[in-house]
């Protein structure tokens, strides 16, 4: 009967259009959408090379020192800018059909005009100053430097022009091989879009919900006539359940399963080296995601429509509080009420999956996994007493 | 005025959705809003900084870290690498920096102390980078000079405290500008989850066999009663987009009382019609009222991620940019944004912001026409 039960359920689930949308087909089209908004997001947000003007006048051309600065900064393999020579009036022009950040009249000192505060101005602005400071540095040092060689051989006053030349040369020199002592220890699978896609698993998992309330509905008298006729036929009513759930899951593994090899062969979502891991996460997050499913459609004396709206809702839900549509209200969540993530299902399969990508230790993959399990086990029991022994005066 | 009525019934049943998908929108642009002033002059981005100081914070140290938090937001968060690992992750953190035990001492007597830092790789870790970088440079060429703390500590100073003067020709308030943009691109995927969604819900009630042969039956006129129909449609998406207009004012106050506020409005009401025609072609092709929900999330969802509602367009490939020309999201996405840079309401810049929603509008008039064609197949085949 076991077996019979889990044929016809499985027949049942596979046939039900509405139930392979939410299950098969909304994940994968949602993957496809976030996959098309997201590909470019990380890298334009890295510093690009930025395009400005200066304005060719005679006050720079007689600057070499801005004038060497600015060849340096705009050749080479790290070029900060494109620079453009142009009149003012072509910059300002420019400045206004938005084609240069901002662009540099030279009075007496620099000046930067821009369209509004920005990174790219703020860059722009820096750099000035980081010149600024240079050419005040190198005034300290020959300043220091002849005063020394004039305490050394008062002679030298004779030939000063070539002697502050020389200096200046030297201190030129000097600031350019000063070495700065930074080392970046940053990790580098660094990709915070990765969070959406596993959002998007944990959201399939707990929509297998949807399968579990399907199954259970089946097997419940007051829910269909389907569910009368399992409850007088004269087989044990947990064979029939525990059937019927078993094919959902199978169904909801499959969907998964699905859903991995879009994400892992088209999206190339990156889900850190330990498969085995990566299947056992999946197979309890939906394990959780079908019985809290069960759970409700046990629980909740309703219409399925209801019941349905209910799953909906708790999964979508918990996906935004684990960052499906942001991912800063994760970290916000975790950071100010991290009992509401450690509550919540999708939270847990998105931790663990992050975990397994940015982490190389798994004590915090195993931690969501355990709670996982508790909250499969917590809402098993819940289901259990609700579904035993149930009897009905009329219906 | 009897159609009209069993329209707001039948609405009425449905209050929850309209409820929840507002509820959204505000929820969403409440998180976005954080308190800006407005402001035209420069002012200089600053990256989330975290500095770890394993050294006493004295002397050259304490210098370090007071120009760094002068030209930085400083990120306070629990010293656990863990921690600091998950803020780096989730942006919270662009960059961190570890200054060494003994820094001070050590840069001191030129053992050029290492600085250990962790980065997001993105603009903002890019300028904290070059915040860092140029304090750095400044204090290795002086302390090459062999002078004490406190003239190093003075001449760094002397140094870095130069400013260059800024000009910024914008007269716009950007920030709060942005924000409103922010606001009306979502409610690109509002307006069409709740139109769409509601009317095709409403009007596939209408078209219950029953009902409908109830209706075809009755004294009304099918002109009439198509009309009627028409009109509680675009009262009921009037009434969505008035909601959504006092939210913006709201929210965002004296800023949607200029010129662009006003831009923004008849975008958005241009926008939400044109969401309404959507809905009765849908209506009209849809015959499954459990499949509604799927398709108007995929259509809602779809459009607004393509054409930019959720990830701004300059983020977006060229590609997906290329196909969203082709809905009508793209151009009511484009020109909120267009809004946004608007700095005169002279024709010249008019005339996009114009042409956009003629688009918009012959959007429409395609979807109107496509309602008929798929109205006279299915008459004809009744």
């Amino acid at each position: 009967m076991f077996i019979h039960n889990f044929k016809y359920a499985l027949k049942t689930l596979f046939k039900n259009k509405m139930l392979i949308f939410w299950t098969f087909l909304f994940p994968i089209i949602l993957g496809v959408f976030f996959n098309m908004a997201f590909s470019n997001i990380e890298n334009s947000e890295k510093l690009e090379i930025i395009d400005i003007a200066i304005v060719d006048e005679e006050e720079y051309r007689v600057d070499d020192f801005y004038k060497e600065i600015f060849e340096t900064l705009s050749s080479g393999d790290k070029k900060l800018f494109n620079v453009n020579y142009v009149s003012l009036e072509e910059a300002k022009d420019k400045l206004l059909e938005k084609e240069i950040s901002g662009y540099i009249i030279y009075l007496d000192n620099p000046k930067l005009v821009v369209a509004n505060s920005g990174i790219n101005e703020t860059v722009i602005r820096n750099v000035l100053e980081e010149i600024e400071d240079t050419k005040d540095i190198i005034n300290n040092l020959v300043q220091l430097k002849v005063q020394e060689e004039i305490l050394k051989n008062p002679e030298v006053l004779n030939y000063m022009e070539s002697l502050t030349a020389r200096i200046y040369e030297e201190a030129v020199n000097e600031l350019n091989n000063v070495q700065v002592n930074v080392k970046d220890i940053s990790k580098s699978n660094l990709s915070y879009t990765m969070i959406e896609y596993y959002t998007l698993i944990a959201m399939t998992c707990l929509y297998g919900g949807l399968l579990g309330m399907t199954a259970i509905n089946k097997c419940l008298p007051n829910m269909s006539s389907n569910g009368k006729r399992v409850s007088i036929a004269p087989t044990k009513k947990s064979t029939m359940i525990v059937s019927s759930v078993l094919a959902s899951y199978v169904v909801q593994l499959i969907g998964l399963s699905l859903l991995f090899l879009f994400t892992i062969f088209v999206i190339k979502v990156d889900y850190g080296r330990n498969l085995g891991l990566v299947v056992l996460l999946a197979c309890v997050g939906s394990l959780a995601g079908l019985l809290l499913g069960v759970m409700i459609a046990s629980v909740i004396k309703a219409h399925e429509n209801l019941k349905l709206g209910i799953i909906i809702s708790v999964t979508m839900l918990g996906c935004f509080l684990s960052g499906m549509m942001g991912i800063t209200m994760k970290y916000l969540v975790d950071t100010k009420m991290p009992i509401v993530n450690k509550l919540n299902p999708a939270s847990m399969i998105t931790d663990g999956f992050y975990a397994l990508y940015y982490y190389e230790t798994t004590e915090r993959y195993f931690f969501n996994i355990f709670s996982l399990l508790l909250v499969a086990g917590i809402l098993f029991f819940i289901s259990y007493m609700f579904l035993r022994r149930q009897k009905y005066d009329n219906i | 005025m009897i159609i009209f009525k069993a329209f707001l019934k039948v609405l009425n049943k449905y209050k929850a959705t309209v409820i929840l998908y507002t509820v959204i929108l505000v929820f969403f642009a409440g998180f976005n809003m954080k308190d800006t002033k407005s402001n035209q002059g420069f002012i200089a981005k600053k990256p989330d900084v975290l500095i770890v100081n394993n050294d006493t914070n004295q002397g050259l140290t304490k210098d370090l870290i007071d120009y760094i938090s002068k030209n930085v937001n400083i990120i306070s968060i629990e010293i656990d690498e863990d921690k600091i690992n998950d803020a780096v992750f989730y942006r919270n953190v662009n960059y961190v920096i570890y200054i060494p035990e003994k820094f001070r001492e050590d840069f001191l007597s030129n053992k050029n102390p290492k600085i250990e830092i962790k980065s997001t790789g993105d603009y903002q870790a890019s300028l904290a980078s070059l915040i860092l970088e140029r304090y750095m440079k400044v204090a290795t060429i002086y302390n090459n000079k062999g002078m004490d703390e406190a003239s190093l500590i003075s001449n760094i100073n002397n140094t870095l405290n130069k400013e260059i003067e800024v000009e910024v020709t914008s007269k716009l308030d950007n920030d709060n500008l942005s924000k409103l943009t922010s606001f009306y691109n979502f409610s690109n995927y509002s307006f069409l989850a709740a139109v769409v969604f509601i009317i095709c819900l409403v009007l596939t009630s209408f078209r219950d066999e029953k009902i409908n042969k109830r209706n075809i039956v009755s004294s009304t006129n099918y002109k009439k009663f198509n009309q009627s129909l028409l009109f509680a449609n675009i009262f009921f998406a009037c009434l969505l987009w008035l909601i959504y207009v006092l939210l913006s004012l709201i929210l965002f106050g004296n800023i949607v009382f200029t010129l662009h506020g006003l831009l923004y409005i008849i975008n958005s009401f241009f926008f939400i019609m044109c969401a309404v025609t959507i809905a009765i072609l849908l209506a009209n092709i849809i015959n499954n009222k459990d499949a509604i929900s799927g398709i108007v999330n995929v259509i809602a969802l779809g459009s607004s991620f393509l054409c930019g509602a959720f990830v701004p367009m300059d983020f977006l490939p060229q590609s997906v940019i290329k196909i969203a020309h082709i809905l009508p999201s793209y151009w009511f996405i484009k020109n909120n944004e267009l809004i946004k840079t608007l700095e005169t309401f002279s024709w010249v810049n008019i005339k996009s912001f114009m042409f956009n929603l003629a688009i918009i509008g012959g959007f429409m008039i395609m979807f109107i026409s496509l309602n008929n064609l798929v109205s006279k197949c299915k008459r004809k085949k009744c």
